[in-house]
């Protein structure tokens, strides 16, 4: 301790008196690293010189303030001249943004990075003062760029980065007790974990799907991750031909996904309880549906189809010949919106015409199931037809408005039915709802018979009230000229 | 037959006796004559509202949970029901307006002079209780318009100093607009108000029978030959008969091609729907607070308003007694005031529709 006292008074000595350490360059002229680095050697400034500041010559006044210039501590270290010492909480990100939010200064040293960071980062989850500053991501004094493999936000280091906090149950506990903390290892297990572990750093990692500095709980509509973003934020890999090429998979998901009826009530109404590519694939630990677990992966939501299916003799067919259960008929991503006449042996789309020829007991089944239901949309409609133009010449058929909608839950239940391939089934659902909406289609006829019967009537009583005014009319004239010629009489 | 009958009658109620006193009421004719009609015209609306509201009373039920669904009935089940519910809401509003007509043409033809004063007084009153029935009318189908129209109205009240909160708990029955309402209001529509306007209604038609009808002051001092009338029965009866049946055939004719909406059923959770406004009749006090600032000197706005309809209202009813004493301009000044008050109805009316 005696000797490191003495070095440092022989080269602070030195420094004063010889002034020949000063090289005209920055680096050599800042007195921080002077004693920092070279007499003290402490960490910080050990590690300051693998930092991308370093490099741009930013010295350790750059953040801690004071004068580089000044070989006494004192001096160098004054706070009159802007000395802070150790930037705590709030004082991190101010020092960070002195440069980073400041767009002409980042142009000095030729940086493409945005000077908006901040901004974005404020409004983040992880914006709140007590959760995270610049520092607990990126470090402090050897700041690298996210390329440099060194870097905690390079995407091998990253994964482990965000799982610092991230899988830590008591660390987050306090921020989130809800939010899982196993996406990591789950994350493992996904084709983009699995590739990374490979060395591909191409594959998707936190960053990418949650964004950097952007961050937002998944429910909130600014999130990269809310349902209606999910499938736009996959398609920005997963849609590009030259980005995937390596990978050899089709592109084209997207395309397809938005133009079916998950995609559509999604992406153009809004609706979040349809499926996004995640509530298909998983999200941390993503992956393709497998054949054999694929009827329970749609059967979360299609929870009777799923099960009509699996009593009926297709799931075994199914099975012997290793078809994937939904997809075979709908197809995965590019599930189209089903119409009755899938099942029609004579219709274009007739879907199962994949497996059964036209005079099979197959299509026999489907050809009885599609005539049961058709019959029902046929009433359906005429009965909707009727009570829309009975309410249009504003008649009220409200009740049986609600009867309709009767019919139209019994069509779907029916619909989904078909599940069974049993013909009988279908009709047990189809025929009390084809009285309904017989009854529905009576009430439109009965109130357009009755929109007639007020015209007539009201036709027939101005006829009348008509004849009685021209009546009254004559006798008021009858009176008055009876009077006149009382009058006129001598 | 007739004759039969009547001679039949005759003998034992003495009808000729009648005949001869109606026969000796006269009806002045003059340019004006046309006005004299509305009275009558006003009487028909009223009865035709007893008759369908008695029938409506028939099937209507009260009560949070019934009455929306006992008037879709009536419109949807009830055989003429839709008629009768129709005839009954588009007459209400007929009968408002020929009242208004009929209290401005006595005022312009000031028939409402010495000795007709208490006869202006009973019909503006009977105006005023026509006002009443309409407001609680129009919350008993229970829809969402009636809803939240009385609640906009019923708040109008809560503006009063001191008192206003405790008289918008009496009037609503609670805090808010709700099933206690819906019963205050049915009672006071089928009970109360018809009663008291049977009364003043009664008085009003006695004080015309006992005055006859008024002759315009022009015909002071004319020698009688120049004054044409023409006897009220059975001349001006059968006249005003005729009309009666156009306005019935007007009423129906509105009836059938544009029937009265019922509308989804009120809901005390459900945000307003945008643009409420109250019934065309209240829509000139309506629109008057609406434009009026928060705060008028030291008091409320909306007080403003109620205390400025009120005293308007007072003055308007008291006018026979002070008109007299504007002197010597009194015909001008009191035409004057009747224009005022007619075009601001009439502007605050159409500005309330467009705004």
């Amino acid at each position: 301790m005696q000797r490191f006292g003495i070095w440092v008074i022989v080269g602070v000595l030195a420094l004063v008196l010889g002034g020949g350490l000063q090289t005209g360059q920055a680096q050599t002229q800042d007195q921080c690293r002077t004693c920092h680095r070279e007499l003290l050697e402490d960490t910080p400034s050990q590690k300051y010189v693998n930092d991308v500041h370093f490099q741009k010559g930013i010295s350790c006044a750059g953040c801690h303030g004071g004068d580089p210039t000044q070989a006494d501590m004192d001096a160098a270290m004054d706070p009159k001249k802007g000395y802070i010492g150790v930037p705590k909480g709030a004082q991190i990100t101010q020092t960070c943004n002195a440069c980073h939010a400041n767009e002409s200064r980042m142009a000095q040293w030729a940086s493409s990075i945005d000077t908006i960071q901040f901004q974005r980062f404020e409004t983040s989850v992880h914006g709140k003062a007590d959760v995270a500053t610049c520092v607990s991501c990126h470090d402090v004094h050897e700041i690298r760029s996210s390329r440099d493999p060194q870097s905690p936000t390079y995407p091998t280091r990253e994964v482990f980065l965000c799982a610092r906090c991230h899988a830590d149950p008591a660390y987050m506990r306090k921020f989130n007790p809800a939010l899982p903390t196993d996406q990591l290892e789950k994350y493992w297990t996904s084709r983009h974990g699995q590739r990374l572990q490979q060395g591909d750093t191409r594959v998707a990692t936190c960053s990418d799907c949650h964004t950097a500095h952007t961050i937002y709980p998944p429910k909130d509509p600014r999130s990269s991750v809310y349902a209606v973003n999910v499938p736009i934020m996959c398609a920005r890999c997963h849609s590009d031909p030259a980005y995937m090429k390596p990978y050899g998979i089709p592109t084209n998901q997207y395309d397809l996904y938005a133009s079916t009826a998950h995609g559509r009530a999604l992406l153009e109404k809004h609706d979040t309880g349809a499926p996004a590519c995640n509530d298909c694939h998983g999200n941390h630990g993503a992956m393709p549906p497998g054949v054999q677990t694929l009827s329970h992966v749609c059967g979360l939501c299609h929870t009777l189809n799923a099960e009509y299916f699996s009593k009926s003799p297709h799931a075994a067919a199914f099975e012997k010949k290793g078809l994937p259960q939904c997809e075979a008929c709908h197809g995965n991503h590019e599930v189209p919106t089903t119409s009755l006449d899938q099942l029609q042996p004579e219709a274009p789309v007739f879907m199962c015409r994949k497996c059964h020829s036209m005079d099979d007991k197959g299509t026999q089944v489907a050809r009885m199931m599609y005539e049961t239901i058709r019959r029902l949309v046929i009433l359906e409609e005429e009965a909707r037809r009727l009570l829309t133009a009975a309410e249009q010449k504003g008649m009220d058929v409200a009740d049986a408005w609600f009867q309709l909608r009767d019919v139209h839950n019994a069509y779907l239940k029916a619909r989904t039915v078909v599940h069974t391939s049993d013909p009988a089934e279908v009709q047990k659902v189809v025929e009390p709802a084809v009285q309904t909406a017989e009854q529905a289609r009576t009430a439109g006829q009965r109130a357009l018979a009755e929109f007639d019967f007020r015209r007539k009537g009201f036709a027939f009583a101005t006829l009348w009230i008509t004849l009685l005014v021209i009546a009254l009319y004559l006798k008021i004239r009858q009176i008055e000229a009876r009077s006149r010629d009382k009058r006129l009489k001598p | 037959m007739w004759r039969r009958i009547y001679r039949w009658l005759d003998e034992r109620y003495q009808l000729q006796a009648l005949v001869e006193f109606m026969s000796h009421k006269y009806v002045p004719m003059h340019r004006h004559t046309i006005w004299y009609y509305f009275g009558g015209v006003s009487l028909f609306l009223f009865l035709v509202q007893v008759t369908t509201g008695i029938l409506l009373l028939m099937y209507y039920r009260v009560g949070e949970d019934a009455s929306y669904e006992s008037v879709r009935f009536i419109m949807s089940q009830v055989r003429f029901g839709w008629l009768i519910r129709s005839i009954h809401s588009w007459g209400a509003n007929l009968m408002i307006l020929t009242v208004f007509i009929h209290m401005f043409s006595v005022y312009f033809t000031r028939a409402y002079r010495k000795p007709r004063e208490l006869t202006w007084v009973s019909g503006f009153l009977l105006l005023v209780l026509a006002l009443f029935f309409g407001f609680t009318g129009y919350l008993l189908p229970w829809n969402q318009l009636a809803f939240f129209a009385t609640r906009v109205g019923t708040e109008i009240v809560g503006s009063v100093p001191a008192i206003g909160h405790e008289l918008v708990r009496i009037l609503r029955g609670g805090e808010e607009v709700s099933g206690a309402t819906l019963a205050r209001f049915f009672g006071l529509h089928v009970a109360l108000l018809p009663g008291i306007f049977t009364i003043l209604l009664t008085l009003h038609l006695l004080f015309i029978q006992r005055q006859g009808i008024a002759e315009p002051e022009s015909w002071a001092g004319r020698p009688e030959s120049e004054k044409r009338r023409m006897p009220f029965f059975p001349n001006f009866l059968l006249r005003d008969l005729l009309l009666w049946l156009i306005v019935l055939n007007v009423l129906a004719f509105l009836a059938v091609f544009y029937p009265w909406e019922l509308g989804p059923k009120a809901d005390p959770f459900a945000p307003a729907p945008p643009g409420i406004k109250p019934e065309w009749y209240f829509l000139f006090m309506y629109q008057t607070l609406k434009i009026l600032p928060a705060k008028v000197f030291f008091l409320e706005g909306e007080f403003v308003g109620v205390l400025f309809f009120t005293l308007g209202g007072l003055l308007w009813m008291t006018v026979p007694f002070w008109e007299g004493r504007l002197g010597k301009y009194r015909n001008e000044i009191a035409h004057l005031i009747g224009w005022i008050v007619l075009v601001y109805i009439a502007t605050m009316t159409l500005w309330g529709f467009r705004s």
